[in-house]
């Protein structure tokens, strides 16, 4: 099936099951879809249950879709998302951004769990995604354009919005909550990078190292929804001082920042003007 | 699969040697916006792509997608008005398929163009860029598979992927026309997304000058076939992130009209001396 139909298919079952017409949609990063717990839940839906759904084959991802209210606002979260390591195609990857905006939503906030590689940061921080560099050597446009949703040759000067950048910023300094600035570079995954790698995406200004986002946010800045992106930071990957961390370590510190990505996320949602 | 390369690009030959008298000595790429030159060529044949036997079909906007053969300062010429792109979906052994077709048919110069964006600031929208080398930030390679060893060795070399003397030649018309010339580095992205600022900066510290989703295929595949290539870049825009402003394809095409004419006047003055 062309992947047109396959997302008016899921969407379009998503539509009459729910009957919700979100206008935020959050994709829940690798364990942070606890956020989920703090909507009031309307419809939720699992992925195998969506016809044309990828699904999701990560542990740790729920692979399920919340739609309800969040502060007050519509929400879609994804708890669980497609990454391209898994083996998915980038169109699989980004299908769920382009059924969300047949659902209605006007801005995406899409997270991450990441390993940093600014100096300045520290395992456990969060970071406002600037700007990104995409490693991954290919792109989800690739192939004929969808021109219902969007241009052939989109304009990423700004993805994620100065505004979204300075509104999360606010309602970060309001809860006394750190975060930093920076730009999330993308690599294909599924191993870890070497330190001559590191190394390199530090010369070429990355403040973060990761394997999602960035397919989901060309989708969405293509198909004209505004980008919201915020990093959790769960460990440090700086080449010659890092020591490599256990996966326990990892989850420790993803524990950790969970009750502030929360709290930023939903004040974020409460005071944002979309 | 690529045995059977050898037999496709045969049968494209054959196909076009019954449509044209004289086979042709070099071959001109031109690119977005730039195509218009072909109409100048004397004794014109037209081929469309659609006619000839494996040759893919272009699909953007502005392409026109046909091959003209005719005689340009009294040498016999082979344009091709439009091109195939990677970011379209075709593999990159079609990308690169008029190149191998080109060899068959006896042409032993090659000189492509293309619009590019300034990442090098000291450019300006409307420059000429002559590219003296290549970066290839895809993770894909047109010779990928097995080697066609008619054409060329398994490892080809690329330090001089543009003709020395070629480039001479180019940097004597654009004197002698007075066409202000810059000099630089292309780097091949694969689009189609415009690229982001900080994947700009990105390219700055890599040492590129002009951006761009086309041209680095070709070039690969004409070297390997021992084609020797001139490359000229018309900065149609600058890239991501240097000027306050969002990127669109009509900017581009825009630009590539005004150039054109100056353009025309160093290709043909190119063709006759080299």
């Amino acid at each position: 099936m062309d992947l047109r139909a396959r997302i008016e298919k899921a969407s379009g079952y998503i539509k009459e099951k729910s009957g919700f017409e979100p206008e935020i949609g959050i994709i829940l990063g690798t364990g942070l879809g606890s956020l989920g717990d703090h909507i009031e839940k309307v419809s939720v839906i699992d992925y195998s249950d969506i016809p044309e759904f990828p699904v999701s084959t990560v542990f740790g991802h729920a692979g399920r879709l919340i739609l309800g209210y969040l502060e007050g606002k519509k929400v879609a979260a994804m708890q669980g998302r497609f990454h391209y390591y898994e083996g998915y195609s980038m169109q699989e990857v980004t299908m769920p951004v382009r059924v969300m905006k047949q659902l209605g939503i006007k801005l995406l906030i899409a997270s991450n769990a990441c390993g940093g590689l600014n100096p300045n940061f520290n395992a456990g921080d969060i970071m406002v995604i600037t700007d990104h560099i995409n490693f991954m050597g290919t792109n989800p446009l690739i192939g004929p354009n969808l021109e219902e949703f969007g241009p052939r040759f989109p304009d990423m000067s700004e993805v994620y919005e100065r505004e979204m950048v300075e509104a999360l910023e606010k309602t970060a300094a309001s809860q006394g909550i750190k975060v930093h600035r920076g730009v999330y570079g993308a690599v294909s995954g599924p191993n870890y990078c070497t330190k001559a790698e590191l190394r390199m995406m530090i010369k070429l200004g990355s403040d973060t190292v990761g394997m999602s986002t960035v397919p989901e946010a060309i989708v969405a800045r293509h198909c004209g929804i505004k980008v919201a992106g915020v990093s959790c930071i769960t460990d440090m990957a700086i080449p010659d001082t890092m020591i490599p961390p256990t996966h326990e370590e990892i989850v420790r510190v993803a524990e950790s920042v969970k009750p502030r990505f929360v709290s930023l996320v939903k004040g974020f949602v409460k005071e944002v003007q979309i | 699969m690529k045995k059977d390369m050898m037999s496709r690009v045969n049968e494209a030959r054959d196909y076009i040697l019954s449509k044209v008298e004289n086979a042709p000595e070099i071959a001109l790429i031109l690119g977005s916006g730039l195509g218009d030159m072909a109409e100048e060529a004397e004794n014109k044949k037209v081929i469309e792509y659609t006619d000839i036997p494996n040759f893919p079909v272009s699909t953007v906007q502005g392409h026109k997608g046909r091959l003209v053969f005719g005689t340009l300062r009294g040498r016999r010429v082979i344009f091709m008005q439009g091109r195939f792109h990677y970011y379209e979906g075709y593999r990159m052994e079609d990308v690169v398929f008029p190149v191998w077709a080109f060899k068959a048919l006896g042409v032993n110069k090659l000189i492509v163009t293309n619009a590019a964006g300034g990442v090098n600031t000291s450019f300006k929208p409307g420059d000429l860029m002559l590219i003296k080398d290549h970066i290839n930030y895809t993770a894909n390679n047109p010779l990928i598979g097995p080697n066609i060893e008619e054409f060329g060795p398994r490892f080809p070399d690329m330090s001089e992927a543009y003709s020395k003397e070629m480039s001479d030649v180019v940097r004597a018309c654009a004197i002698e026309n007075g066409i202000r010339m810059q000099e630089g580095t292309y780097i091949f992205f694969t689009g189609p997304s415009y690229e982001t600022p900080a994947e700009i900066r990105a390219c700055r510290i890599l040492g590129a000058d002009a951006v761009g989703m086309s041209t680095v295929p070709e070039v690969v595949a004409a070297n390997h076939s021992g084609i020797k290539t001139a490359g000229i870049s018309c900065i149609t825009n600058m890239a991501a992130g240097i000027l306050d402003q969002p990127l669109n394809h009509r900017e581009v095409m825009e630009t590539a009209e005004k150039v054109k004419e100056s353009f025309s006047k160093l290709i043909k003055n190119v063709v006759e001396r080299i």
